[in-house]
């Protein structure tokens, strides 16, 4: 059943090449003969390492995406962007409180936002940016974890920032932030904590250890399962 | 009613106590604020940047976002936009000044919205809650009061963003008196002084707290000499500055009596005789309860 | 979107759903019987890749030599060093520490910070970014009994019968007991677990689990740790230093035996240098990216099992390296993320596997080996359905999630799920996902004791480098567990070795020269030669004009 592939042309560094039909970019980047050493990383969308801009034939946008998920079209020009450089404050979590003010010491670029929306656009993963930003700006912490939560960190957000902010490390500050104080802690870890300290496990645990192969196999297979 | 609300940055944070009273009061009058389901920055930050389209585009995306708060139900209208927050009441209503004279303009901005569902065409009013008040009636408004305010001077502050520039303003710039009325209409009295209109210094609070100072000491000394127990004001930054800033008067001056600074709509939640919980004052910085004690829940 | 024949099979699967809804109303999770233990073995023999007729060899060198092992694995240990012991001056020590840890994955990262916080002087490398790695991939969750129906013990279970009986049964303790502690601490450091509105853990069940045990955060589970302990590291004041896209490429040796640091390659400058350190943890992950058998893999760029060859040809003994594991649900359309991973959380909130006749074939949530083996079972029996590329798959019935889940929960749940097929036209709340198994752990690698320790003294290893935990088969959530468990472990006891005293002695390469005579008395060409790095991507028709690789098979 398979087909003949059909080739586009694509700019690589300006350079013309014939890439198959349905490429991602990273997929004509290798078609071409490179081998990627940086800008690339888990080639599935999750890791970030990939960010890249492109310009499509005759459009006048400049359009941002992950080489590894942004499919090439004929007439595509490709860059790549190995790194983002970005400015990354320094703290200790434990120090910090979960306020604002946190933010305007930290982030104090985060004030500087028009709302002109470019992050968003820009967002690979469409999460609301600019949105986030604005949360932060008044102090919602629990809601900017949120809206940022997909965040992979590709930084193309900062990229195109005119306000020069550095969007994703602060979403990364809000999510700890969130998960450490704002998050309600679960009692059942906690108590589970205390038994295991309190060594009510290690009897069970002994026995296991000591158990023979074939009292292993058929406990093992007699256990209840009790999935909801 | 329920009437599309925008809160801004400051009444999520260090003016919450206005927020809250507002909803509270607002209620006690069977009035709504239904806060918008996705709002930014009123713009006021950015209207000091210099690109004189850049500082609109905040504002635009704001007035956009109301258009379908009727079509969804979540609201009764979608064409006026209640803001408590002087400041962002003057940034948004110049930014409709700009739009509707200039189409030019409204589309450049538009532009830079490709992404949002809807474009704005410069049709939503923008309506302070003063505003609403006066069209609710203050003869109304005094139905509603349950604990007497008499003999308590009340000192109105407009400082500049409510009144300036005149196009833009509530009320007369030189002698207005829509804060008179509604203090009336509570049944306090409101007190007669020249430093009503006076700027209190505004931003530079963050790079020359000197000139603040000095600013806001001609205000404060005004109010004390014709006698007020409080000021009211609807604006976060003068708040800020005539509250928070009288730590430091008091340090540089010994005998200065510290004056506590309310927003209208705490005054409000106190006559309606609301809950205390309303009322708000977690951050105003001159404790207002000693006063109040004194003159009102006797 | 699918193409009009493909869609002729899912009209099928569509005539099926409302009976099957029924029953998954009725039965919960158990929409078909469990495999009895025969069953297990039967299906696994025929149709598991492990068990084919040539998946493995005789690995004919080191300390495993005898021993039947996945044939790419032989290859890579069958090769030779980048260099001879005189090409490197030892005597000119580029950068010493006490801790080096090889690897910025989650356990790479966990051990860098249990060590820097002990005070003593530890480097971390990777050969790509920090993070960029297979923990920052995982989707599904992270095991840890602490529900209160729940215990370490029936975790152990869970653990060693997933395992085949075939773990280290310290390392399983190791691993269970650890695991309420591990979620604790991930907390503390902001890792945004997903929860009730009460704060009780959200937690669901997966592959081999008889509890509700798994944890997540979104479908981002790997990512919304890994992300945080990455922050950590970078928020850490420079205390813990580290160096990116370079590659380590073998261990240097002192003349007591024990590891005396690494020989790191830059990528890009290709300059090697010379770290010498009192202790070296491995942590680099797996070997996806050397596609045993051809098989796509859901593997990050990196993992072609580089701290398994510089640790073997060190002399650590290697353990279960004849077992492979395939993750059941890999997409094999559209082309372009083919072999791309679909969470088993997809299986756990409810999806079922159905062949090209729209049947329910198989219980969702078998262990992973025997699921996948099912999804091969009928493919090679002719109830797959084919792409238009030639591959073959079985459907995942995504949309019934919402329909027995309620609306909206893949929205919520499987966020990245979602997008990854939107981006290509397909709206997985609306039609199946077409599966095939592909290449997605390591079950084996380099045994460890429960200190994380190797028989070299001073070499450590962590999380999917290592051998033991899992046995032959890891389950669902016990590896984003192990990385954390072992890593800290990992970084924990070499911190405190150094504390305790360390005196190196001589460094040596020496271990390379006689590893390199013994691969030469195999026969084997000269150009071959480990580790592998990256992959290479670049078609034949190019390469053959390229004409400038210096070595087989890896990058110049």
């Amino acid at each position: 059943m398979s087909i003949e592939k059909k080739m586009v042309t694509v700019y690589i560094m300006g350079e013309p090449q014939q890439v198959p039909e349905g490429s991602t970019i990273i997929m004509a980047w290798e078609y071409a003969g490179f081998q990627l050493k940086k800008g690339i990383g888990c080639r599935e969308g999750f890791c970030g390492a990939c960010a890249t801009v492109y310009r499509e034939k005759g459009d006048y946008k400049l359009k941002g995406g992950l080489a590894c998920q942004t499919v090439v079209t004929d007439g595509m020009s490709l860059v790549q962007i190995p790194f983002v450089p970005s400015e990354k404050p320094q703290y200790d979590l434990k120090n910090l409180e979960p306020n604002i003010d946190t933010f305007k010491e930290l982030f104090p670029t985060i004030f500087r936002c028009v709302a002109c929306n470019t992050c968003t656009k820009a967002c690979p993963q469409d999460i609301k940016v600019m949105d986030y930003i604005q949360q932060l700006k008044r102090g919602d912490i629990a809601a900017a974890a949120d809206t940022s939560f997909d965040c992979i960190r590709c930084g193309l957000c900062a990229l195109r920032c005119p306000a020069d902010i550095v969007q994703f490390n602060a979403a990364t500050l809000a999510q700890r932030l969130y998960g450490k104080y704002l998050a309600l802690r679960s009692p059942e870890l906690e108590n589970r904590l205390k038994e295991i300290d309190d060594g009510k496990f290690d009897a069970e645990i002994a026995e296991l250890n000591n158990m023979g192969h074939d009292d292993l196999v058929t406990k093992y297979y007699s256990r209840q399962i009790k999935i909801k | 009613m329920k009437i599309p609300y925008f809160p801004g940055c400051s009444l999520k944070t260090y003016a919450s106590g206005f927020e809250k009273s507002a909803i509270a009061a607002g209620k006690a009058l069977d009035i709504e604020l239904v806060e918008l389901p996705r709002w930014n920055c009123c713009g006021v930050v950015s209207s000091l940047t210099k690109d004189d389209l850049m500082h609109h585009l905040a504002p635009v995306r704001n007035l956009m976002r109301l258009s379908d708060m009727k079509t969804s139900g979540l609201a009764d209208e979608d064409k006026r936009l209640l803001v408590l927050c002087s400041m962002c009441m003057n940034t948004f209503k110049r930014t409709n000044l700009k739009v509707r004279e200039n189409s030019e303009d409204l589309a450049t901005l538009n532009d830079f919205m490709y992404l949002e569902e809807a474009k704005y065409d410069g049709s939503v009013d923008i309506v302070h809650f003063l505003e609403l008040l006066k069209e609710y009636g203050f003869d109304k408004i005094s139905e509603s009061v349950n604990t007497s305010l008499a003999g308590l001077k009340v000192a109105p502050y407009y400082g500049c963003m409510l009144i300036r520039p005149k196009e833009v303003g509530i009320d007369d710039a030189e002698e207005p008196t829509i804060f008179e009325n509604l203090i009336s209409s509570l049944g306090a009295e409101p007190v007669s002084w020249h430093a009503k209109n006076q700027c209190c210094g505004s931003y530079l609070t963050v790079n020359k707290q000197d000139t603040v100072i000095k600013l806001t000491r001609r205000i404060l000394d005004n109010a004390q000499q014709e006698k007020a127990d409080v000021i009211v004001t609807s604006c976060p930054l003068c708040a800020f500055n005539l509250d928070s800033r009288q730590a430091l008067l008091q340090e540089t001056n010994p005998g200065f009596e510290p004056i506590p600074v309310l927003y209208f709509t705490q005054l409000m939640a106190i006559a309606f005789g609301l809950d205390a919980a309303t009322y708000g004052f977690e951050k105003n910085k001159v404790d207002p309860m000693p006063l109040l004690n004194k003159k009102v829940f006797i | 979107m699918y193409p009009d024949y493909m869609m002729e099979s899912i009209r099928k699967v569509e005539a099926t759903r409302p009976q099957r809804l029924a029953i998954a109303k009725k039965m919960g999770k158990q929409v078909f019987p469990s495999m009895t233990e025969d069953e297990r073995e039967h299906i696994l023999t025929t149709y598991h890749p492990d068990y084919k007729k040539d998946a493995r060899k005789e690995l004919r060198i080191g300390p495993n030599k005898g021993e039947m092992i996945t044939n790419e694995v032989v290859d890579i240990m069958e090769s030779y060093p980048r260099y001879k012991s005189s090409d490197l001056d030892l005597s000119k020590v580029d950068y010493e520490v006490d801790v080096l840890v090889i690897g910025a994955g989650s356990a790479g990262l966990a051990a860098a910070l249990e060590a820097g916080k002990r005070g003593v002087k530890t480097l971390l490398v990777t050969k790509l970014r920090l993070g960029d790695s297979n923990s920052m991939m995982a989707q599904g969750g992270i095991q840890a009994a602490d529900q209160s129906d729940d215990s370490p013990t029936l975790h152990y279970l869970d653990v060693i019968g997933g395992g085949h009986f075939d773990n280290k049964k310290d390392l399983v303790e190791a691993l269970v007991m650890d695991a309420p502690k591990s979620i604790k601490w991930l907390e503390d450091l902001g890792v945004m677990f997903d929860k009730n509105e009460d704060g009780s853990m959200m937690v669901k069940s997966g592959g081999g689990t008889c509890r509700n045990r798994m944890h997540s955060t979104r479908d981002y589970t790997g990512a919304g740790i890994c992300r945080v302990l990455r922050d950590e590291l970078y928020s850490n004041g420079g205390d813990i230093k580290y160096l990116e896209y370079v590659s380590a490429t073998d261990l240097i040796m002192d003349d007591k035996g024990q590891v005396a640091g690494a020989i790191i390659y830059h990528i890009e400058l290709k300059e090697y240098f010379i770290i010498k350190a009192k202790t070296v943890i491995i942590a680099t992950g797996g070997f996806g990216r050397l596609h045993i058998r051809n098989f796509e893999t859901t593997n990050h760029y990196g993992a072609t099992g580089d701290g398994l060859v510089i640790g073997y040809r060190a002399g650590a003994n290697m353990l279960f390296m004849d077992s492979v594991q395939y993750h059941p649900t890999g997409a094999v359309f559209p082309e372009q993320i083919v072999g791309f991973l679909c969470t088993e959380k997809v299986r756990s909130l409810g999806a079922q596997p159905i062949n090209h006749d729209g049947e329910l074939f198989v219980y969702p949530l078998e262990p992973r080996d025997v699921e996948a083996s099912s999804f091969i079972r009928e493919c090679e029996e002719g109830r797959g359905v084919s792409t238009p590329s030639g591959l073959k798959g079985i459907w995942l019935d995504s949309p019934l999630i919402d329909q027995i889940m309620g609306e909206g929960t893949i929205e919520k749940n499987l966020p990245a799920m979602l997008r990854q097929y939107q981006r290509f036209d397909i709206d997985i709340r609306k039609y199946p996902m077409l599966v095939f198994p592909t290449l997605h752990y390591q079950n084996g690698g380099l045994e460890i004791n429960a200190k994380a320790e190797t028989t070299i003294p001073g070499l450590y290893v962590a999380g999917e480098a290592s051998g033991g935990v899992h046995g032959r088969n890891r389950l669902m959530g016990n590896s984003q567990l192990d990385i954390i468990v072992f890593g800290r472990r990992a970084g924990i006891n070499a911190a405190e070795k150094v504390l305790a005293g360390i005196e190196l002695g001589k460094l040596t390469l020496k271990h390379l020269d006689d590893y390199s005579k013994e691969v030469e008395k195999l026969g084997i060409d000269k150009k071959r030669i480990s580790p592998l790095i990256l992959p290479d991507y670049i078609p034949d028709h190019i390469k053959a004009k390229q004409m400038t690789q210096e070595y087989l098979g890896t990058l110049v």
